[in-house]
């Protein structure tokens, strides 16, 4: 600690307190010492707060290895048995799921992956020109109203965009949307078919509130990113003579690419997780959509709805929670990688993020 | 009149080149095709961009009139405070069960994340706070499921606790953490330099600075966030739904089974459609976004207030 | 270039009575009248928040940029009223080019910055080849990045950023340049390379120069304007106004009194 002797006034008043530092330091000045073992924990502790999003990630990850039959059992100290994943086989990645006798998973990844990219894309074109909008076209007056609505779009609870999807818009698409689509546009792949449902319920619905869920993220960042552009720059390209579109793709766009593509990941990351409204609306069932109209199943909203059923077989939970594991990476991976191209942004917003 | 250079000679033409006087009078009403179309594509840009807000506020204004059209005509303040369990219809159960819920979880939350984000603000180098942000970022990103699984294996078979409101408590409160953790991380840090200089250049000792210094300048953001976590905790509803069962009286204590409201719409949702229409589970909808939306303003107005308090500091 | 010789033509641009006006009538230009003759450079000093800023951008339009001003007045291009309400403002700022304080070079090659302009206006290939040239040349860059025109133009020094700011408002062949401060972030080597290029260029075109430097305003123009308290206190050829400034205002600026 304070090896350095504590610098003396000119004077030879009482010795200043030493310099304190950004860290738990010895006593300042006072002639009373703490007894070592007490220093160390002092410095330590502090720093264990911090630990504990990292500590509840692992918790996460090893809960769900254990349940998937990973362990690691000391005998003593010398023998240890490691107990791996339950192994599923190549079966695991196929299109089979039919618990409690295969086990293959590719209809959630499928599914999954088959409601969140069309959601991401929607919500990216509508959230960019939303967030063009704001920036070059709309008054401050009103967007610093308009804004926050959008924002507010992320506050409203799943379950509660579920039930709404299921009472009002799946009936609408059910009876309105979707016979139409299937009258007019029956030549085009995958609008054809089956005969959409009149219950509405299936992909239609929920890539629609998808997109709604994933659109304030989308929104926000692109906007924030815009906004970030310096302002004199933007000026000198309209002193150039463009137009406030042309400035806009020429100059704001390119400067803003990173928030861009944070938005495209963290959005895409949104939707992937998305849960209990998809449950929802989605029509599940493992098996593969045969157009556009039919229901599938995700990841997430098979784990959730399928655990009661799960419960007390081992091998059911194992298999489950090996799917959880891979929504979990995708999950990280996605975010991690996504916050990666955030340079600036407002803090309390994207803390909500 | 003495030739000036025009603007609109081609190109190739040397600038003093004499120019008829007419190119002038062309110069700003210019309505060569291309310009036309330039100038044209920015006004329909102009129009169409700003109509897309309506694809976004539109559904949000439909589901909130929806909500409260179906649900406000059967909500009577007997329901609502009603804790009779043999009606089905009570609310009071619900609202104080969850209201019970939340307060915990928020508690345990803010212990978890408050204390971690002042001391990644406080005491970790750039390099090692940048890992915990890293990891408080993955936790938020953890989607609300896979909360739900652990809080399922760890507290309702691994503690064998089976499915009570203490599992439910734990794991929404785990959900939370990040972003309590991650507000306070940013309270602190942007305390502005000149104070926090000023105060380590005094003597003043860590504790004492965070304690008397910091933490008056960063209460209102660290409040904020709880607010907003609680607002986010309020409409989550897979940790709850895996982790407890409903259950039609007040919890008697914390290891028996409690009704959130957002696991009771999912309930009223998935049970058989002999239970008579979903006035409740939309009932509890509307209280649901009344309280989610309060709250979401409320986080709005805070922080616009704080900025402009934190502007009149060292800004 | 004596001011006398440039009288005699009609005015590029002619300003009449240019009132600005803030949120809750806070006046900031005050009626000011002036024109600005064929191939002659202006300076346009004053004390800082005099308006010199407001009114050189009220030139080009830019004024309309910032939320709650009002413009009143008329600002004549070559006789016609560039407020007139069936002009776009785009159209304006094409014919009168400006140049701000600090460099602003877009993070794109010299030469995609160069041809920003005339990429918009959609030139043919070898067309803007030769502009891009001609424009580097005669904002004095050419000689410094010919030699590779696809570097980028963030690693051009702050002078040659500025220079490459001139040459890419003058691609599109303006016949008005409005320069805002445009030497005030720059070292005086990088600075004497512009004011150079400023002599040459005033013999084409129009310039409108604000500057805080009286000293800068002795080296280059021709005439000067004081600005002050948005009014506008005193127009006359350079020499006139720094050796005989005849309103007391204007005296106490000049030897300093102000700033």
């Amino acid at each position: 600690m304070e090896q350095t002797p504590a610098p003396q006034d000119p004077e030879g008043r009482e010795p200043l307190p030493p310099p304190s530092s950004s860290g738990p330091s010895a006593p300042a000045g006072a002639p009373r010492t703490r007894p070592p073992i007490l220093r160390t924990v002092g410095r330590i502790v502090p720093f264990i707060p911090a630990l504990v999003p990292a500590a509840i990630v692992a918790a996460i990850v090893y809960s769900l290895l254990h349940a998937a039959g990973f362990s690691i059992a000391l005998h003593n100290w010398r023998t240890w048995q490691i107990s791996l994943p339950t192994n599923f086989g190549w079966e695991f990645f196929g299109s089979n799921w039919n618990p409690p006798y295969s086990w293959g998973i590719a209809v959630f990844v499928v599914g999954s992956f088959l409601t969140a990219v069309p959601a991401l894309l929607f919500s990216m074109l509508i959230g960019l020109g939303i967030a063009i909008a704001s920036v070059a076209y709309l008054p401050r007056l009103v967007t610093r109203f308009l804004d926050p609505f959008v924002d507010l779009l992320a506050g409203i609870p799943s379950v509660i965009y579920g039930i709404w999807g299921y009472l009002v818009i799946a009936p609408y698409f059910g009876t309105v949307l979707n016979p139409y689509l299937y009258e007019h546009l029956r030549f085009v792949p995958g609008l054809g078919g089956t005969m959409p449902p009149s219950s509405g319920l299936g992909l239609p619905v929920g890539i629609f509130l998808l997109t709604l869920m994933a659109l304030p993220i989308t929104t926000l960042l692109i906007r924030d990113s815009l906004r970030s552009v310096p302002r004199d720059l933007w000026e000198s390209g309209l002193a150039l003579g463009a137009t406030r579109w042309e400035a806009m793709r020429r100059i704001s766009i390119p400067h803003a690419k990173g928030g861009i593509v944070s938005a495209g990941f963290l959005g895409f990351g949104r939707a992937f997780g998305e849960t209990v409204a998809i449950a929802m609306v989605l029509n599940l069932v493992a098996v593969y959509p045969t157009n556009f109209y039919g229901g599938t199943a995700t990841i997430a909203a098979e784990m959730f709805s399928i655990l009661d059923s799960a419960y007390g077989n081992s091998q059911f939970l194992a298999a489950l929670s090996e799917m959880a594991l891979i929504l979990v990476v995708i999950s990280l991976a996605v975010n991690v990688v996504g916050r990666l191209f955030i340079s600036r942004l407002s803090a309390t917003e994207i803390a909500g993020l | 009149m003495v030739p000036t250079p025009s603007a609109d000679a081609p190109l190739g033409t040397p600038i003093a080149a004499p120019v008829p006087a007419l190119a002038a009078q062309d110069v700003l009403f210019d309505r060569s095709a291309r310009t036309t179309w330039r100038l044209g594509f920015d006004r329909w840009a102009g129009w169409l961009l700003p109509l897309l807000f309506l694809v976004a506020i539109l559904p949000i204004l439909d589901l909130v009139w929806y909500i409260s059209k179906t649900a406000i005509p059967t909500l009577t303040w007997e329901i609502l405070t009603s804790f009779n369990y043999r009606t089905v219809d009570a609310l009071g159960v619900p609202i104080v069960s969850t209201v019970e819920v939340l307060a915990l979880s928020t508690a345990f939350a803010v212990l978890l994340g408050v204390f971690g984000g002042i001391a990644t603000a406080e005491f970790l180098s750039d390099r090692s706070a940048g890992w915990v942000r890293v990891s408080a970022n993955m936790l938020a990103g953890t989607p609300s499921v896979v909360l739900g699984y652990f809080g399922f294996f760890t507290f309702c078979i691994y503690a064998g606790w089976g499915y009570v409101m203490m599992a439910g408590v734990l794991t929404l409160a785990f959900f939370m953490t990040p972003y309590i953790f991650r507000i306070a991380d940013l309270a602190y840090t942007s305390i502005p330099r000149p104070i926090r200089e000023a105060a380590y250049g005094s003597g003043t000792r860590p504790h004492q600075y965070i304690v008397k210094v910091a933490t008056p300048i960063a209460f209102p953001q660290v409040l904020n966030g709880i607010f907003l976590a609680m607002a986010i905790g309020l409409g989550e509803t897979a940790p709850i739904v895996l982790t407890t069962t409903g259950s039609k009286i007040l919890p008697p204590n914390l290891f028996a089974p409690v009704t959130y409201m957002t696991a009771l719409i999912w309930a009223d949702f998935s049970s058989p459609s002999g239970s008579g229409g979903y006035d409740v589970a939309l009932q509890c909808a509307f209280l649901l976004v009344v309280a989610v939306v309060g709250l979401n303003i409320l986080v709005r107005v805070i922080s616009a207030r704080y900025r402009k308090r934190l502007e009149g500091l060292y800004q | 270039m004596s001011a006398g010789a440039a009288e005699s033509s009609p005015p590029v641009v002619s300003v009449q009575q240019l009132v600005v006006t803030a949120k809750k009538k806070q006046p900031i230009l005050r009626g000011i009248s002036l024109d600005f003759p064929a191939r002659s450079l202006t300076a346009v000093v004053g004390p800082s928040g005099c308006g010199k800023t407001t009114f050189v951008r009220s030139l080009n339009r830019m004024v309309e940029l910032t939320p709650g001003l009002k413009v009143e007045g008329v600002v004549n291009y070559l006789g016609q009223n560039i407020y007139d309400p069936r002009v776009n403002p785009v159209l304006v700022r094409r014919r009168i080019g400006m140049v701000f304080q600090r460099p602003t070079v877009f993070p794109m090659s010299v030469f995609e910055n160069a041809a920003f302009g005339l990429r918009l206006i959609h030139e043919a290939e070898d067309e803007i080849d030769a502009a891009v040239e001609e424009a580097l040349q005669r904002a004095g860059l050419w000689d410094e990045v010919r030699d590779d025109l696809n570097r980028p133009a963030l690693a051009l020094s702050g002078g040659q950023q500025q220079r490459l700011c001139i040459a890419r408002a003058l691609a599109v062949r303006p016949r008005v340049l409005l320069m805002d401060e445009p030497t005030s972030a720059l070292d005086p080597a990088a600075t004497q390379r512009v004011e150079a290029t400023m002599q040459r260029l005033k013999e084409e075109i129009v310039i409108v120069l604000v500057t805080h430097n009286v000293g800068q305003a002795a080296r280059v123009s021709d005439r000067t304007a004081f600005l002050h308290s948005g009014h506008l206190v005193e127009l006359g050829p350079t020499a006139d106004i720094l050796e005989r400034p005849r309103d007391p205002l204007t005296q106490q600026f000049i030897t300093g009194r102000f700033e």
